[in-house]
């Protein structure tokens, strides 16, 4: 794989002398020379158009997911930030195999997930765990709360007589902020925020090593919302999880990442740690997606510039060509619609698919926090 | 105050001056009417309206007051089920009745009560001088009929327009709300157009009249933020050039810090809180407005400051803690917070909050969070003549995990409650 290199090893720390315990947990979780937890590379997913109004051997696809490479460390935060229908929680199926991906890599603990059949990918669902953003549809409503928490348990044959896992139940409730009383609930009694909580709490009864978290909290109002960001936060201290964070709320990502990446219909356009995206965005839809996002302060709203960007993103059956941005992008070139830019590394750790990527490309127009 | 004398003659509105204008002449026009010395446009005064249902009696409106003016936006902010919606659908007239029931209190518009009026008037009312936006346009618009009948719908109810006439206006004002080949377009169905682009059509048709008042019930919330930007700035737009006040709703402290004037926090169908954007923002003085600030994550770019959420869930409607209806989840209840219901406390300048602590500059200093003011250097919270900007004392300011005030500030504010019950009032 040379032609990922950079993408890859982009945030690879290499000490001279080896770090002790205390100096490595006060790093970046990626840069603490740990290997990747999972690695993404040139990861493609296309649905085939099936609507009878195509030709019915037409080759037309939705590009969902066009091109995606990243990493994610240890105990790692990742944020997935994007308008919807970029793409993001295709990714998030495909690296679990709750799709196929139509091409590309994905090694999860130095294993390669595209090929796992039976076994082996019962085991990438014991380390690597979902948590979806609509906790109702994704809870069996038959199944009381204690059923649910479990399931996972007996799937895996773990977790020791019922009796324990009872136990762990009881437990895990109390560890996510529900009452262990309430057991034999079922899932129409709670609110969505305590939902919320009974996903997260099955999410980690198995102590999984990464948990893809799809719009946790995009249901939920700020103040339960709040509570559960908390919660992840510290259940993540507690385990040392690493956690998949897809939204669309760019303040909620950039407060629980460590790293980000922005989607775009697709690809990823920019990617960096959470505090060089929101500083010094380089690519112009980050900038202008920083800029679109009202902040509650009226001053800072009032002189704010801002960029609205003109129409709607394009479909992602006929994407454009050059970069996928240029129908929108408030200062493409000619070339932007010829050439496809590379996500390169622009600083250490910050990587931008632009061709006229740098902090603050569009002009006159800097957000500043 | 301009009486919202309409400015027909401009581009805006070329067919308003048209002799089919004048079809509707038996009803008056409202927004016609110079509003009477001492109103505003708008007042909604103490309102009750209650859902008496099998399971009990929900109560969503609770004691709503406010004013609008024409040019004025006033924002509504609440968590879900906080009785947003109900309100402003109350004051349209569209609550079935019953199960719902007025149970006190009053809405005027331009000095006349909306409650008192006939069926009939109010749908004169509706779409003419006061229009609705929905949070999803396709419940709005009807996927049978094209884009442009349905627009131009309200021109022909409340103007007598020809179909013929409504269409083409109806192109006019789609291609003013930035649609792009709009004469194409009204000829297309609802599903044909995308998400941004439906409530697009959906303020064209709010507007096509040339309301008073445009109440816009979370239009944005189930857009990405870069068409809610496109949206945020239509509305302003429209105002500038229109004149019209705005009621905008929504969840989302950024989208009123954006565009209100004034701002009313609703918790459990009453208003808590209510003032100017600045006195919300800058100056806030209801423990629950406190808890909203401190639950959203801040954009910054050195540290990270932790969340603190508010503990537990909002009540049921049906059965409203005693007392206030925060009390069970604010730091700072007392028993007199658990056992009576607060007043209306209002500031001279018209901010008012229902918390017992409200006109307590010592309770307040200490407990609002930090704001870009005070930390640009120190702005007092409250009409108090004290020294600005002195350090916080008593509560861990920004402390991780739910906000539970230190002990001693509790104890300190015990004794303050006590004396508060006999001295006030
Ligand atoms: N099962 C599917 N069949 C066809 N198209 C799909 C399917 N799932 C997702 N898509 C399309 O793929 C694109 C990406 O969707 P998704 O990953 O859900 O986006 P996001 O999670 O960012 O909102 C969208 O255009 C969506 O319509
Ligand atoms: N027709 C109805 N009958 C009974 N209760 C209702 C009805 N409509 C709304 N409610 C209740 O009124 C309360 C306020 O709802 P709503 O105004 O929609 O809240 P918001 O818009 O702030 O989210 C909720 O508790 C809701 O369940
Ligand atoms: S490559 Fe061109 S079109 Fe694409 S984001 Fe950069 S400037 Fe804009
Ligand atoms: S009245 Fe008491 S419980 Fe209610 S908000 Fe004020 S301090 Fe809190
Ligand atoms: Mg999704
Ligand atoms: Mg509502």
């Amino acid at each position: 794989m040379p032609e990922t290199s950079t993408v890859a090893d982009a945030i690879t720390y290499t000490p001279d002398t080896p770090l002790t315990a205390e100096e490595k947990a006060k790093l970046e979780p990626s840069q603490r020379g740990n290997d990747p937890l999972l690695h993404v590379e040139h990861l493609v997913k296309e649905f085939p158009v099936s609507s009878s109004i195509f030709r019915r051997n037409s080759k037309r696809a939705v590009h969902a997911v066009n091109d995606v490479s990243f990493d994610i460390y240890p105990e790692e935060t990742f944020g997935l930030v994007g308008e919807s229908g970029c793409g993001k929680s295709t990714t998030g199926r495909c690296l679990m195999r709750l799709i196929n991906p139509t091409s590309g890599t994905v090694v999860f603990n130095g294993e390669d997930v595209s090929d796992m059949k039976g076994k082996e990918l019962k085991n990438l669902r014991h380390d690597m765990q979902y948590v979806f953003q609509d906790p109702y549809a994704s809870l069996n409503p038959r199944m009381t709360i204690g059923e649910l928490i479990s399931e996972p348990m007996y799937i895996h044959n773990e977790g020791g007589t019922p009796e324990q896992r009872i136990d762990t139940v009881r437990e895990l409730l109390k560890v996510v902020g529900l009452n262990p009383e309430h057991i034999n609930r079922y899932p129409h009694e709670f609110s969505g925020g305590q939902r919320q909580r009974i996903g997260i709490a099955r999410a980690f009864a198995l102590h999984p090593k990464l948990i893809i978290c799809d719009e946790p909290v995009s249901a939920l109002d700020v103040s339960i919302q709040a509570q559960v960001l908390n919660l992840l936060d510290e259940l993540q201290q507690e385990f040392g999880t690493a956690y998949l964070f897809i939204a669309h709320d760019l303040s909620v990502v950039q407060h629980i990442s460590d790293r980000v990446a922005v989607m775009y219909l697709g690809s990823i356009c920019e990617m960096s740690d959470w505090r060089s995206l929101y500083a010094e965005p380089c690519h112009p839809y980050s900038q202008a997606l920083l800029s679109a996002v009202p902040v509650a302060d009226p001053d800072l709203q009032r002189s704010r510039e801002r960029i609205i960007l003109a129409g709607d993103p394009p479909s992602p059956i006929d994407p454009p060509s050059g970069c996928l941005f240029h129908t929108r992008c408030p200062i493409a070139q000619e070339i932007c619609s010829q050439e496809k830019p590379e996500l390169r590394e622009i600083e250490p750790g910050h990587l931008c698919a632009c061709h006229f990527a740098k902090p603050f490309p569009i002009e006159g127009s800097s957000i500043k926090l | 105050m301009a009486f919202g004398k309409k400015k027909s003659g401009e581009a805006v509105d070329p067919l308003a001056n048209t002799p089919l204008n004048n079809i509707m002449d038996e009803v008056v026009d409202l927004k016609e009417q110079p509003i009477p010395e001492g109103h505003h446009l708008l007042e909604v005064d103490d309102l009750h309206m209650f859902f008496h249902t099998k399971d009990g009696v929900v109560k969503a409106v609770n004691g709503v007051s406010y004013t609008l003016d024409r040019g004025e936006t006033l924002g509504v902010v609440g968590e879900s089920g906080s009785g947003k919606s109900v309100t402003a659908m109350t004051i349209m007239g569209l609550i079935d009745m019953p199960p719902g029931k007025i149970e006190g209190g009053d809405v005027l518009y331009r000095g006349r009560s909306l409650l008192q009026m006939s069926e009939r008037e109010m749908q004169n009312v509706r779409g003419n001088d006061i229009a609705m936006i929905f949070q999803d346009p396709m419940t709005a618009l009807n996927p049978v009929y094209r884009v442009g009948d349905q627009i131009g719908e309200p021109l022909r109810i409340h103007r007598g327009y020809s179909k013929k006439d409504a269409v083409d206006r109806a192109a006019e004002l789609l291609s003013m709300v930035g649609i792009p080949n709009a004469e194409q377009r009204v000829r297309e169905y609802p599903h044909e157009f995308s998400g941004g682009m439906r409530q697009r059509a959906m303020i064209a048709m709010a507007l096509a009249c040339d309301p008073d008042i445009l109440i816009a019930d979370e239009p944005t919330t189930a857009l990405d933020v870069t068409i809610q930007a496109q949206i945020i700035e239509l509305m302003q737009e429209m105002q500038k050039q229109n004149g019209n006040a705005i009621i905008m709703i929504t969840h989302d402290l950024g989208v009123v810090a954006d565009i209100a004037d004034k701002i009313m926090v609703m918790y459990a169908g009453n208003p808590v809180e209510f003032g100017t954007a600045d006195d919300i923002f800058y100056n806030p003085i209801h423990p629950y407005t406190w808890g909203l600030m401190r639950s959203i994550p801040e954009q910054v770019t050195d540290e990270k400051k932790p969340l603190t959420p508010i503990k537990g869930n909002p009540p049921s409607l049906v059965t409203l803690p005693k007392g206030c209806s925060f009390s069970p989840r604010c730091p700072y209840a007392t028993d007199l917070c658990r056992n009576q219901v607060p007043l209306t406390y209002t500031l001279p300048d018209g901010h008012y909050s229902k918390c017992h602590y409200a006109l307590d500059p010592d309770f307040i200093k200490g407990r609002a969070p930090e704001n870009s003011r005070t930390y640009a250097g120190g702005n007092p919270r409250v009409v108090v003549d004290e020294p600005a900007g002195a350090p916080v004392a008593g509560m861990a300011k920004q402390a991780p995990g739910t906000v539970t005030a230190v002990d001693g500030a509790l104890a300190q504010h015990d004794t303050k409650a006590a004396s508060a019950e006999e001295g006030e009032e």
